[in-house]
Order: C-alpha cells, then sequence, then structure tokens
C-alpha cells in the first residue's frame, strides 16, 4: 500500500488540533478523526435556544500557551480574544461582595472595604505568585524528564528550571516546596483572614478535581494554574464567538499546514502489530493504516477501549485502571431574557466604575466560605452532588453580544461537586434536580434570576463520558493530584507522550501539563513525536 | 550539685533522655531538667489510680530504632518489650476482621471476605517492606539544606534522587504514590475489603488533622509501618510496665553515662546573650549555666514560650507561628473490674490481646473527620483500644484490668465550648460507641481517665494537644521539620539546639531526633559519636 499515512490523530480536541499543526508544519500531513460532527472537543460554541449560543463544556481559556498562539498565528485564522478587567467577583449572600481585577491596586482597594490588613496582605500574595508561577511556566513546556535514564536534554531542562527556581531565593524555594503538598485552605489561611478572600483565591486550587480546600495537595493545582497563568486571581481569556471560535482557528491553521480534519469518523480500536501501531478502525469497520498514531483521547480510553489488553503488560493496565478519573463536574447553561440583579452588585459598583455589568463580566465565583466549598466536597465523597454546590460562572455575552439577542445573555455554569458515580440513582433521573438545585443556589444571590430563564441546559458527568468521550466524566481526562503530574502523568515511566506500544503516542490532558485550554499538551507531544522520527 | 553544665537538655521525655545520654557518652557533662514530678514526657506510665498503672499518652512501642536500643544497651536498663500481636476490627453488623501476626491465619480471616484481597495482603505486606527499606536510612539521616549550594547538600540530594533511581519500577511507582497519595486511594489499589482499607488506613491519620482520604497519608500510613519491618522484635509491643519504662531505661543508661537529673525543674527562659545560649532560668529563680541547651520540647515552647523577644529574626518567628500542631486526638483510660465482652466475638480470648481497632469503614473514618473540620469531636470516633493488663499483668491489680483509647478526631479547637466544659461529654461518646461494640463496658468501669487536647497541652506540654509536637503533614516534613531553612536541629540562637519529636523524623517513640541532634550536636564541637 503505497500511500499510508504518516500520522493519525485520534480526536479533534483543541490539543490534538495543536498536535496536528506542529506535525504537519514539520511536513507531515496527519489525518484527525473526529467522533462528533464538529471539531472542538470540549472547547465548542452550540445554540442553547433560538439566538443564544454558548461555550457548552469549557467557558475560557487556561489561557492558551502563548508560543502556540504565536505558531498557529490564531489571530490571522480569525480568533479574537476577549479580556475583562475584572477577574473575579465574589458575591456573599449577605450582600457584601468582593472584586478581583487585573490591576492588584484595584483589587486591594476592592478588598479593603473587607479587610485593610487582607488588602496589605493580597499585594504580597500576588507579587509571590507571580514569582513563582513565572519560575515555573517553563515546566508547562517540557517534556517530563525520564526518571530511569535522564537525557542530557532532561538534566538540561532540570537544571534550567533549577536555575529558575534558585533564582527565586530561598524565602520563595522554601514557599514552593511548603506549598505544594498543603491544603489550599492553610495556603489562603495563612495570607488573608476573610473568608470570602480565602475562599475565592483558593477556588483555584479544587476546580475540577476530586479536592476539597482541605484537602493537601490542593495547594499544588493552584501552583500549576499559576505556572500557566502567574495571576494571582487567574486570567479570563474569552473568545468572541465563544470557545468554538478558539478550535475553528486551530482547525484552520492546522488545515492550512496541511493537516485533515475529518469529522463523523470514530476511533473503534487501535491496530497493533508485533507491539507497534500500524493504523485505527472506524466504528464503521473501515480500515485506516498509518506509521503513527496519536491519541488525543483520554489515557483510559486509549489505552482500555482502543487497544486490545494483549498489547500491554498486566502491570502498566492494572496501573492504568488505578489511574484516577472520576469527574466531580457538571455543567449548568442557560438562556436568559435579560442580566440577573446580583444583590452584591451595589456593595461593588463603584470598584466597578458604576457600570451594572461590569462585575459581572468576569469570573462569578459561588462559594462564600472554605467551610461552604468543603461542604460542597463532603456530599461528593459519599456520593451524592452536593446540596450547595461550588459555582463558577461567566456571562460571555456582556463582553461579546453576539451571543445572545440584544439585551438577552447567556450564563455559563461550572458545578462542583457532581460526582461521576452517584450513590443513589442514575445521573440520567437526576439530571432536573441537580439543575433545580443550581438555580436554586444561585438564587440566593441573584434573587430574579428563576424568572429570566428561557432555557436550561444540564451536562451531568454521564453526559461528558456520552457526549464529549471524557472517561469518568472528568474534564481533565484524570485527576490532576500530587500522583498524577509532571512525570507521574498519566503513569510514572509513561510520562513523554509515549507509550508502551510503539508508534502509539499520548496528545491529551491526560499528559503532562494535564487540562485546562492552554494546548501546552499537544505542542509537547508533538516535539517528542518528531524527536522520534528524527 | 555543680552550676556549670556542658549541655542542659530542656525535658525529660525519651527524645530529651536519647539526647542527653548520647551527649554523656561523648563525655559532655550533661543536666536534664523535667517540668513534670516523673520523667518520660508522653512516653510515660502514671498510677492514675491505686493499683492501676496507665501509659497515660503513648501507649504502645514499635518505632525505637534498634542503633538505639543497642547502642544504649536497654534491655540491661530494664527495657522488655512484649509483643502486641494482631488488629481485632468489630463491626457493627455482627461481624468483625481479625489479623494476626501468624499469615495463614490473617489469611483466611481476610478470605472470609475476599480472595483476591487475602491474596493482595501478601504481596501488600511484601511491598512495604521495600518501601520501609527505602526509606529506613533517611530516618538516621540529618536533612539536607535544599536552597544551599553546599556540596554536602548537595551530594545527599544526589544520594536521595540515585536511590530512589535504584529501585525497580514497581517499587518506584509505591514509593511516589505513598509520597503523594491518601491512604484510602492507595489501598483501594489492593484491597476491595472495605473494613480491611478502613482498619489500615487508621494508622495513616494518627497524629495528623487529615482525614482518610486526605493525600499525604500514605506516607503517615508507612511511617507507622517502619514498626513492623524485620517481624516481630519491632513490630508493635507494650513496654513491660507501660511506656513510661522505655523512658526510665533511657534514663538509666543516661545516669550511668553521667548524666545529671531533675523532675519538678520547670525552666522559665532560655539565657541568650548576644545570640548565643548560655543557660537557663528555672521557674525557681536559679540560673544555670551551660555552653549548650538542647531543648527537647516543641517550637512553640522553646523560641515563642521560653525565650524573650528580640533574640530571634523575625521571619523565624513568622515561620514559628505558622508551623502547624492543631492536636486531633485524645486518650480514655479505663479501670476495669472484668473485660469487654465483644458481641462480635463473645468471651475472653487472645482477640482482646491485640489492638482492637473501632474503625468499621472507610465512610465511618471520614464522618469521624468531617466532624474535626467542622470543630467539634467526632459523634463517633475512630478508637485505637489495648488491654495491656492482659499481657502485663503488673500494670492492674489481680483480675483488673487496664484500658487504654487512642481516640480521633478530638480536635483542639472546638467551635463551641472548651474542652474543659465538653471533655466528659468527649468520654461519654468514646464509652458509647465502645458499648455499640461491647455492650458489657459501661458495667465494669472502676474509674474512667479523659485525657483532652488541652490536657495534653497543659499537663504533657504538647503546644495544642499534638502527640507529634507538630503535624506530620508532607509540608512539615524532613527538611522543612520544624521550619525551612532550620531543619538541621540547630538554631538561629547559636548553642541553642531542638531534640524532640518536632524535628525529623518526627513523633512517636522513635528516640532518633534526639540520637541525630546529639550528633549535630557533637559534629560542631568537632566530636563525633563514641
Amino acid at each position: 500500500m503505497g500511500d499510508v499515512r504518516d500520522f493519525i490523530i485520534i480526536g479533534g480536541g483543541h490539543n490534538g488540533l495543536v498536535t496536528a499543526y506542529y506535525l504537519a508544519r514539520a511536513g507531515h500531513r496527519p489525518l484527525i478523526l473526529e467522533r462528533r460532527e464538529v471539531a472542538g472537543g470540549a472547547a465548542v460554541t452550540d445554540t442553547i435556544h433560538e439566538g443564544f449560543r454558548i461555550s457548552s463544556l469549557a467557558h475560557a481559556c487556561g489561557p492558551v500557551d502563548p508560543g502556540v498562539v504565536g505558531d498557529m498565528a490564531l489571530e490571522r485564522h480569525g480568533l479574537e480574544m476577549l479580556r475583562p478587567d475584572v477577574r473575579v467577583f465574589a458575591p456573599a449572600p449577605d450582600g457584601r461582595g468582593l472584586l478581583l481585577h487585573a490591576d492588584p491596586a484595584r483589587s486591594a482597594r476592592s478588598i479593603a472595604a473587607l479587610s485593610p490588613k487582607d488588602a496589605e496582605a493580597y499585594g504580597r500574595f500576588h507579587e509571590s505568585i507571580g514569582r513563582i508561577g513565572t519560575a515555573l511556566s517553563r515546566v508547562q513546556r517540557m517534556i517530563p524528564p525520564s526518571i530511569d535514564r535522564p537525557s542530557a536534554g532532561d538534566l538540561w531542562n532540570l537544571l534550567g528550571l533549577g536555575k529558575r527556581v534558585r533564582d527565586l531565593g530561598p524565602k520563595d524555594m522554601y514557599r514552593l516546596l511548603r506549598w505544594g503538598p498543603m491544603p489550599v485552605a492553610d495556603l489562603v489561611a495563612e495570607h488573608f483572614e476573610t473568608e470570602l478572600l480565602r475562599a475565592a483565591i483558593a477556588a483555584r486550587g479544587i476546580f475540577g478535581t476530586f479536592l476539597g480546600p482541605w484537602s493537601a495537595g490542593s495547594s499544588t493545582v493552584l501552583l500549576l494554574r499559576a505556572a500557566a497563568d502567574p495571576h494571582s486571581a487567574g486570567t479570563l481569556a474569552v473568545p468572541r464567538g465563544g470557545l468554538g471560535a478558539l478550535t475553528r482557528a486551530m482547525s484552520e491553521a492546522a488545515i492550512q499546514a496541511g493537516a485533515v480534519i475529518r469529522t463523523g469518523a470514530e476511533v473503534a480500536r487501535i491496530r497493533v502489530k508485533d507491539g507497534r501501531a500500524t493504523g485505527v478502525v472506524l466504528t464503521g469497520g473501515e480500515e485506516i493504516p498509518a506509521k503513527a498514531v496519536v491519541s488525543n483521547a483520554d489515557p483510559k480510553r486509549t489505552f482500555l477501549n482502543f487497544v486490545d489488553p494483549i498489547h500491554l503488560g498486566p502491570d502498566f493496565l492494572s496501573r492504568i485502571r488505578n489511574y484516577r478519573a472520576a469527574g466531580t463536574v457538571a455543567k449548568v447553561n442557560l438562556a436568559l431574557s435579560r442580566l440577573p440583579r446580583f444583590t452584591a452588585s451595589a456593595s461593588v459598583a463603584d470598584a466597578a466604575g458604576g457600570n451594572g455589568a461590569a462585575p459581572l463580566s468576569g469570573r462569578i465565583h459561588i462559594g462564600p466560605t472554605i467551610d461552604d466549598l468543603e461542604r460542597a466536597f463532603d456530599d461528593a465523597k459519599y456520593g451524592a452532588f452536593s446540596k450547595k454546590p461550588y459555582l463558577e460562572i461567566t456571562i460571555p455575552s456582556i463582553l461579546d453580544p453576539s451571543l445572545a439577542p440584544a439585551g438577552a445573555h447567556v450564563m455559563s455554569i461550572y458545578v462542583q461537586y457532581a460526582p461521576y458515580s452517584l450513590k443513589d440513582g442514575e445521573w440520567e433521573s437526576r439530571r432536573e434536580d441537580l439543575g433545580k438545585t443550581v438555580v436554586d443556589t444561585l438564587a440566593a444571590y441573584a434573587p430574579d434570576l428563576p424568572g429570566l430563564i428561557l432555557q436550561r441546559q444540564v451536562i451531568t458527568p454521564a453526559d461528558l463520558e456520552r457526549i464529549y468521550g471524557l472517561t469518568g466524566g472528568h474534564i481533565f481526562h484524570g485527576e490532576m493530584a500530587l500522583d498524577q503530574i509532571f512525570t507521574m502523568r498519566p503513569l510514572l515511566g509513561w510520562a513523554r507522550y509515549r507509550t508502551p506500544i510503539e508508534g502509539l503516542y499520548l496528545c491529551g490532558a491526560g499528559t503532562h501539563p494535564g487540562g485546562g485550554v492552554t494546548g501546552a499538551p499537544g505542542a509537547n507531544a508533538a516535539r517528542a513525536i518528531l524527536k522520534d522520527r528524527r | 550539685m555543680a552550676s556549670r553544665y556542658d549541655a542542659i537538655i530542656i525535658g525529660g521525655g525519651h527524645n530529651g533522655l536519647t539526647n542527653a545520654a548520647y551527649l554523656a557518652r561523648a563525655g559532655r557533662k550533661v543536666l536534664v531538667l523535667e517540668r513534670r514530678h516523673v520523667l518520660g514526657g508522653a512516653a510515660v506510665t502514671e498510677e492514675v489510680f491505686p493499683g492501676f498503672k496507665f501509659s497515660v499518652c503513648s501507649y504502645v512501642v514499635s518505632l525505637l530504632r534498634p542503633e538505639i536500643i543497642r547502642e544504649l544497651n536497654l534491655p540491661k536498663h530494664g527495657l522488655e518489650i512484649l509483643p502486641l500481636d494482631g488488629t481485632f476490627a468489630p463491626m457493627p453488623d455482627g461481624n468483625y476482621l481479625w489479623r494476626v501476626n501468624d499469615h495463614g491465619k490473617t489469611f483466611r480471616e481476610i478470605a472470609r471476605f475476599s480472595r483476591m484481597d487475602a491474596e493482595a495482603y501478601e504481596d501488600f505486606g511484601k511491598a512495604m517492606v521495600a518501601m520501609c527499606h527505602f526509606v529506613k536510612p533517611i530516618l538516621d539521616m540529618t536533612p539536607p539544606e535544599p536552597t544551599s549550594l553546599r556540596l554536602k547538600d548537595l551530594r545527599k540530594l544526589l544520594f536521595l534522587g540515585r536511590r530512589f533511581q535504584s529501585l525497580s519500577a514497581v517499587d518506584k511507582y509505591n514509593q511516589v504514590q505513598l509520597m503523594t497519595m491518601s491512604a484510602v486511594d492507595f489501598l483501594d489499589q489492593w484491597f476491595e475489603t472495605d473494613v480491611l482499607k478502613a482498619c489500615m488506613s487508621a494508622s495513616g491519620i494518627i497524629g495528623t488533622f487529615l482525614g482518610v482520604r486526605s493525600p499525604g497519608t500514605a506516607y503517615v500510613l508507612l511511617h507507622h509501618y517502619m514498626g513492623e519491618i524485620d517481624g516481630a522484635f519491632r513490630s508493635w509491643g507494650f513496654a513491660r510496665g507501660g511506656t513510661g519504662a522505655i523512658s526510665n531505661a533511657i534514663a538509666g543508661a543516661a545516669r550511668e553515662a553521667g548524666v545529671e537529673i531533675r523532675t519538678e525543674a520547670p525552666v522559665a527562659r532560655i539565657l541568650v546573650r548576644n545570640g548565643k545560649a548560655e543557660g537557663v532560668a528555672l521557674a525557681s529563680g536559679d540560673e544555670i549555666r551551660a555552653d549548650i541547651v538542647s531543648s527537647s520540647v516543641d517550637p512553640n515552647l522553646t523560641f515563642l514560650k521560653l525565650m524573650e523577644n528580640g533574640h530571634l529574626p523575625d521571619d523565624f518567628v513568622e515561620e514559628v507561628r505558622r508551623y502547624k500542631f492543631r492536636g486531633s486526638s485524645g486518650k480514655v483510660n479505663l479501670a476495669l473490674d472484668a473485660l469487654p465482652d465483644f458481641r462480635s466475638l463473645p468471651g475472653p480470648g487472645p482477640h482482646l490481646r491485640g489492638a482492637i481497632s473501632i474503625s468499621p469503614s472507610v465512610e465511618y473514618m471520614e464522618r469521624a473527620y468531617d466532624d474535626a473540620k467542622y470543630g467539634r469531636f467526632s459523634r463517633r470516633p475512630y478508637i485505637d483500644v489495648v488491654i495491656p493488663s492482659l499481657t502485663d499483668p503488673s500494670v492492674a491489680p489481680p483480675g483488673k484490668h487496664v484500658l487504654s483509647c487512642f481516640v480521633q478526631y478530638a480536635p483542639y479547637n472546638l467551635r463551641e465550648g472548651t474542652w474543659d466544659e465538653q471533655g466528659e461529654a468527649f468520654g461519654d461518646t468514646v464509652i458509647d460507641t465502645l458499648a455499640e461494640h461491647a455492650p458489657n463496658i459501661r458495667d465494669i468501669i472502676l474509674h474512667r481517665q479523659v485525657v483532652t487536647p488541652l490536657d495534653l497541652e497543659r499537663e504533657f506540654g504538647l503546644t495544642e494537644g499534638n502527640i507529634f509536637q507538630g503535624e506530620l503533614s508532607l509540608e512539615q516534613l524532613f527538611f522543612l521539620r520544624p521550619v525551612p531553612g532550620w531543619a538541621r536541629y540547630r538554631t538561629p540562637v547559636r548553642n541553642l539546639y531542638m531534640c524532640g519529636s518536632a524535628t525529623h523524623p518526627g513523633g512517636g517513640i522513635m528516640g532518633a531526633p534526639g540520637r541525630i541532634a546529639a550528633r549535630e550536636i557533637l559534629k560542631d564541637s568537632g566530636q563525633g559519636l563514641i
């Protein structure tokens, strides 16, 4: 067979597209096989109601690695990033509110209204997170070193990282060492006295994980986020047109570079011969041979669904089975007849510059105290979704009116915790309960919300698995925990995008540096793959 | 009595005494000052009720470093370890899980629940022993200074790296998991039987303010597993005469080496001049001079209570304030007229001679933790029960018994009320919990002693009642214990050292901190261990 494709990429999510682009740029013609009718994976824009479009799953970028944005010339392919000045709005039920801005000085002024002491502390916190995050940023684009036989390149990278870290000086180095394993609740308590501020900052350490703020290691998650985005409150970067616009731009960049995207093409099996990947078989039975296969699907799906177990050692298999990927997040999307009124908006109106919509243009954090967040987690530990969930909300139509009819809005709500396995009942039968719980929780902060809802879309962990192909409904392709990051993602010894099967690679969020719409795993994987080709 | 010494040791607990013994054996003139009327600190035996001798705090031994037993010749000074065989875990449904040292028996017992688990249990034991052997040398190591570029430190870090590299792939995998995972997540990979996982995960939370599902607890599991390595000799046991006998044996060795020991001699102040420790001032007012002062009490007492302001750099003080104690456990000691009778396995029998673990399910353990998170003692706590009088009749009158309950969680900081108000309610909760498994318990209690975290602080000088002089959480281990930059037994004050459980390798009746500290002290005065 003369024309065997050199690369097949399973899954047209953002990481798959990034890998495809870099492979194509290197002169290959990768074929991307996307199960759904549209590429984009978890970064897509859907219409949930006549005239209402929304990022149905991921609603903000991680942010996308600047190197990737530059290389793929995403702006040229129509990407326009919207960055509100308000980063986080954290309302409390008692009507008090907190605003975190891009500018720490402005944030400090908002914090001062709650606690002058914290306003001062915030500046220091912002700086040390900034310094540590920047020092770690290099890790994002690193192929994790080999533990058994570190190559010269590995050592060079580690030295580079070591130097960056050492340049922090002993104080920050020790912060890094101490903070890593700490519960994020302790981390914020060391800095701040105001519960609302503690909770708003701590949220970054638990988002998308099966951890509560009191779980040791949740600070590591926060530091990983800071490595991608050294701002203490996290940036908010939303593409005009929703996240679908990002993956559309990525698709165009990849295609222009020479990649081919085929949608509605679901892979059933990866063919392996003599320990080598030789292509894939689609659910329709069609066989597509290839010299190498790159999977953007999560590790469990890749190894437990696509590959015949006989090609993987029992030891490797049991480890992959033990790879923790039980989702904790659900998504609720609302079409609203107008902007809801948050009772706490008044308290921050001046800080936000008067404009009523401004406070709501960033992330809205619902979960006013550490206890609220931890209690939400407690429910999940015992197999129930949170009675009072922690919510991360965006209203993208404020910055991007094109998403909804004039005056109307779309609201995107991440709901935590919604454990994949429920103790009582199936998700199918609990969907509406979850939707109601979310709206009720939110109504305590924005009483007029229930009356504004034109359409409600509830995406349960079961849907995340069924529709988006996320095993266990885990939005990050597996838990981001101390034992599943860097050289241990997905598994110790297999963190370099290669697999026990020659010519089979991973490029998704189940590899370093993990979840979030950054494109870094895809870019790192491409580097590792191209190294092998040389 | 002389009024000038080479070294003064603050605190006559097992680490202080160990530290003293080693310094004296190196020819130093050493004075140990103990606040209480008895030696031993938290490793103490007291006749709380006439005829009933209790290991009031620490109640079993397993971690005591063999080199210390050997070098200080503790058996000659009366140390005798009696084996504590097995763990009996009664369950509310009338079933129970009983693990003993006899592999065949344990296999059959676990197989009642799951044959797969019974087989995995053997492999698990082997894996843990391998892990213990990896960690063992670290227990005897002065932590390196990770931020320094000194060759010595780099070499140590390299040594650890190489050691890790030399592990087999499987051991690497296990080791990394043990350092990072929660006890339950780790055990989930090996076992399916809930009660087995619950019972085993219990040793992962002792002395911490963590739940069995909190990452980091797998390490504490390993920390307690150390005792199990190399078979029976160092597996969990009682000291004849109670844990106080261990302290007394070490004290014996110290005295023989020339150490002078004073009880009821509380230190009020550490004397510091121009950044140098010069001795101590007792509560009585006398001042005693010494070239060095070595403190076996925790950092809070050493640096914030026993020292006047101004001798320490601000950021050091800040770090010490940050050091986490938050005790999470209490003790309930009972004098019994007869033996408890368990519904799940009635009558007296060998199952009462081992540990009796009230840890019926993982959810039970986790819910106990949830209470503590929100500032209440557990409504249904994890309880580790032992009845030493069955193994060592000398601790109770004939026919009578002493029963010791280690109880978690009992958070030092209560959201409502004080421990003085809640102490008895706490005791009642423990009895109620026991009564669910051994209904006759209420009728056989002659006396009850409740030791709350507050009591541990007041009576035994353990800040916030933490039995390990500070949480054994990952961010407070090795070169981070007790505080970053000061994990090498030295302090910002010259000639002032730390030698207690708040230093590497931490708590438990181990003696390692006292021994390593002695080595460092002697190093500074240019003389190795004798």
